[in-house]
């Protein structure tokens, strides 16, 4: 145990006053920050300032579809109408937007009385913000037209056809309470988001570690003093510390910054992010069994290796779960009791990050929260204990990648 | 003389590979043990299940009296020939550390270090890390560090390469103090001269076995006297007498493979009649001869 612990301060000291840790604590927040500025600037800013046209064969029709694109403030569009308009003017509207004159043209058609066509072309086949705007100005227009045609006044229409926002609350244990959609789900993003980032760059750093031990020859010295099982424990247990320690500064940093007068005035917008006890409780116990599970296989793996650039073609056993747990994102926020939702977040190496997102979604029930870390658990030990026999013969083994056969037949004889 | 280390007929395969077959050796306190063998014969390997870096698959292994413990390793020094240091920390903090592993204190590792330092003449290095160090700097460290706990069995394999012959002797004039201070000391290494010099009993390993074993004056007691250095002026028939085998002749000097059980003597007596004979020497093979002879004759085979 005394090995284990000064093999642990050895690693943590060594990191710690490294250059590394101090550009990475500095640098994560800051590309975080920039990130979500840079994504709610894009998000606010889709399919703004468009220039299109609306053409048809009723003027009537086109001018009020021009009004309705143009009511909508945010989209900051310029249209103009053509009408009535002729299949030569089709013909000349394709050249204009092919000449980047205009963004596109929506083509209005209701010489057929009982369906109105509407074609909208543009250069881009993506802009679904602008799409949506003139899909939604189109029926609007139609509805308001049809309503006048039959003899209701333009004031009533008007009245009629006001749109309402739909406010959103949240039943928490029989209680209504206020729901921001938005700040959950950003408080989601940015725990699973800070989860996998940390878990994952922090097992890659246990591999790194094993490697630079190989390649500085230092193994053999080492194990003439320590068993090779405590090595393994002392560097987790001190590249985990290094972990905590770095999230702990970006926590205390954090809520000193909320508490701060500019994070008044960037919050008002109503953007809140309140973190319960709990949640802090489970983020560490995901972050200590996510770095296990991923730091032991990287120990495993590091060991066979003779070089970081091997190391790095293992990269993608650490990336795929990610990709696969983002490209969910979605899917478990809105339906996040579902069958798929609940299964992913029990596979391990994507649990810690789809049980936040389910989290920011809904509170999981507690069983599933203890199943989920007790599969961790089990297969943390289970890797465990396959990477640190790979690990006491790897690391004695100098020369080419071991393949998998050879790796199967260390099994055996340490 | 208490025994050190006993090894019993260890042995040690990897997949179809035998690296080591049936060694046994014995090391005495106040001893030193050159284990000799060309590359890949076994040598690392044998170390290495001496100190429990690997499990012999049959065989015993005794340090100090007593089957192989953990607990024993705080008496033993390893330098590995594959050997480093912690790069980015400072010479006194790995020292320190080293010690610390060990079972030291801190601050009596931390004196240790700094007298070694001294003794090493690496003092001014101490507050620096790693790698700022010269290649041959960094080989006297380990060496503190393999010596800092004061071990009564020392292991050193190929303590020797890399180091500049001022600092190779140096560690050699080390060796020996420690030696006559009554601890053990195995090494090995390719430099038959120095194991000439220095080693009380080698063994010799080729291919996981056990070639040549015994004192050093024992085994090459083994060996015939069969060469024949001649200084002469004068008459050189006596080149043509039966019990030459093999001679090379230089201005003034021959130098001479006698055949086997063949009678020096009578050829001095034959020398000295026809020529002025300046010197003769009647040489026992050099260990270097002996070990290329040795392993040379199986590696043929």
């Amino acid at each position: 145990m005394r090995d284990i612990l000064l093999i642990a301060k050895r690693e943590y000291l060594e990191q710690v006053r490294g250059k590394a840790f101090r550009v990475t604590t500095i640098l994560i927040p800051t590309v975080f920050a920039c990130l979500i500025g840079v994504m709610t600037l894009a998000a606010k800013n889709t399919g703004v300032g468009k220039h299109i046209a609306v053409a048809s064969n009723d003027p009537a029709l086109a001018n009020r579809v021009r009004d309705a694109i143009v009511a909508d403030k945010d989209a900051k569009a310029t249209v103009e109408v053509v009408a009535p308009a002729a299949e030569a003017d089709h013909q000349a509207l394709v050249s204009k937007v092919d000449q980047k004159q205009l963004d596109g043209f929506l083509w209005l058609d209701t010489t057929d009385s009982g369906a109105p066509k509407a074609t909208f072309e543009s250069r881009s086949s993506g802009d679904f913000a602008t799409e949506g705007r003139v899909e939604k100005a189109v029926n609007q227009a139609l509805v308001e037209q049809r309503l006048t045609a039959r003899g209701l006044a333009s004031t009533d229409v008007a009245s009629l056809t006001k749109s309402v926002d739909v406010k959103t609350l949240q039943v928490k244990n029989g209680k209504e309470s206020a729901s921001n959609a938005m700040s959950t789900f950003w408080a989601a993003y940015a725990m699973a988001f800070l989860l996998s980032f940390t878990v994952v760059m922090y097992g890659m750093n246990v591999g790194r570690s094993v490697i630079q031990e190989k390649t500085s020859r230092i193994f053999e010295v080492m194990l003439s003093m320590v068993k090779p099982e405590d090595m393994l424990a002392g560097k987790l247990i001190g590249i985990g510390a290094v972990g905590l320690t770095q999230l702990a500064i970006w926590g205390i940093a954090g809520s000193i910054f909320a508490g701060s007068a500019m994070a008044a005035k960037l919050m008002a917008g109503g953007i809140q992010f309140s973190i319960a006890p709990i949640t802090l409780v489970l983020f560490a116990a995901y972050f200590i069994l996510g770095y296990a599970l991923y730091s032991t296989l990287f120990a495993g793996l590091a060991a066979t290796c003779d070089t970081e650039q091997e190391l790095q073609q293992y990269a993608p056993l650490a990336a795929i779960p990610i990709w696969l747990s983002f490209g969910m994102i979605a899917f478990i926020v809105s339906s996040p009791n579902s069958t798929i939702s609940v299964a992913i977040s029990m596979f391990p190496p994507c649990a810690p990050i789809t049980m936040f997102l389910r989290m920011a979604s809904q509170f999981p029930p507690m069983w599933q929260i203890g199943l989920s870390l007790g599969i961790m658990a089990v297969t943390v030990w289970a890797v465990l204990w396959l990477s640190s026999r790979i690990y006491r013969v790897g690391i004695l083994m100098y020369g080419k990648r071991a393949t998998l056969p050879e790796m199967l037949r260390w099994l055996r004889y340490s | 003389m208490p025994t050190v280390v006993a090894l019993d007929r260890i042995s040690k395969a990897y997949e179809q590979k035998v690296a080591v077959k049936e060694l046994s050796l014995q090391i005495e306190a106040g001893t030193m043990f050159g284990l000799l063998g060309p590359n890949g014969s076994g040598k690392t390997s044998s170390i290495r299940m001496m100190i429990g870096i690997t499990m012999p698959d049959s065989g015993s292994v005794n340090l100090f009296g007593k089957p192989f413990d953990r607990e024993s390793l705080k008496r033993v020094g390893y330098l590995p020939e594959e050997r480093g240091l912690y790069k980015k920390m400072k010479v006194m903090d790995q020292l320190v550390f080293v010690g610390q592993l060990r079972g030291l204190e801190p601050a009596e590792a931390a004196k240790r270090a700094h007298a070694w330092c001294e003794r090493m003449q690496i003092l001014e290095a101490v507050d620096k890390k790693t790698e700022e160090l010269s290649k041959g700097m960094q080989q006297k460290i380990q060496f503190i560090a393999t010596l800092l706990h004061d071990p009564e069995l020392i292991i050193m394999d190929e303590p020797f390469s890399g180091l500049d012959p001022v600092n190779a002797t140096l560690l050699q004039d080390t060796l020996i103090e420690l030696k006559k201070a009554g601890k053990a000391i195995l090494f090995s290494t390719h430099r038959m001269d120095q194991v000439e010099k220095m080693c009380d009993a080698i063994t010799l390993i080729h291919r996981g076995n056990v070639v040549l074993a015994g004192g050093i004056r024992e085994v090459k007691s083994r060996y015939e006297r069969d060469r024949v250095v001649i200084n002469f002026a004068g008459d050189r028939s006596f080149l043509q007498h039966e019990a030459i085998a093999s001679f090379k002749e230089y201005s003034g000097q021959a130098e001479i493979t006698l055949k086997p059980h063949a009678d020096a003597q009578a050829l001095l007596r034959d020398a000295a009649a026809r020529a002025t004979i300046y010197r003769f020497e009647l040489m026992e093979p050099s260990l270097e001869e002996i070990f290329i002879r040795t392993v040379g004759e199986r590696v043929d085979a």
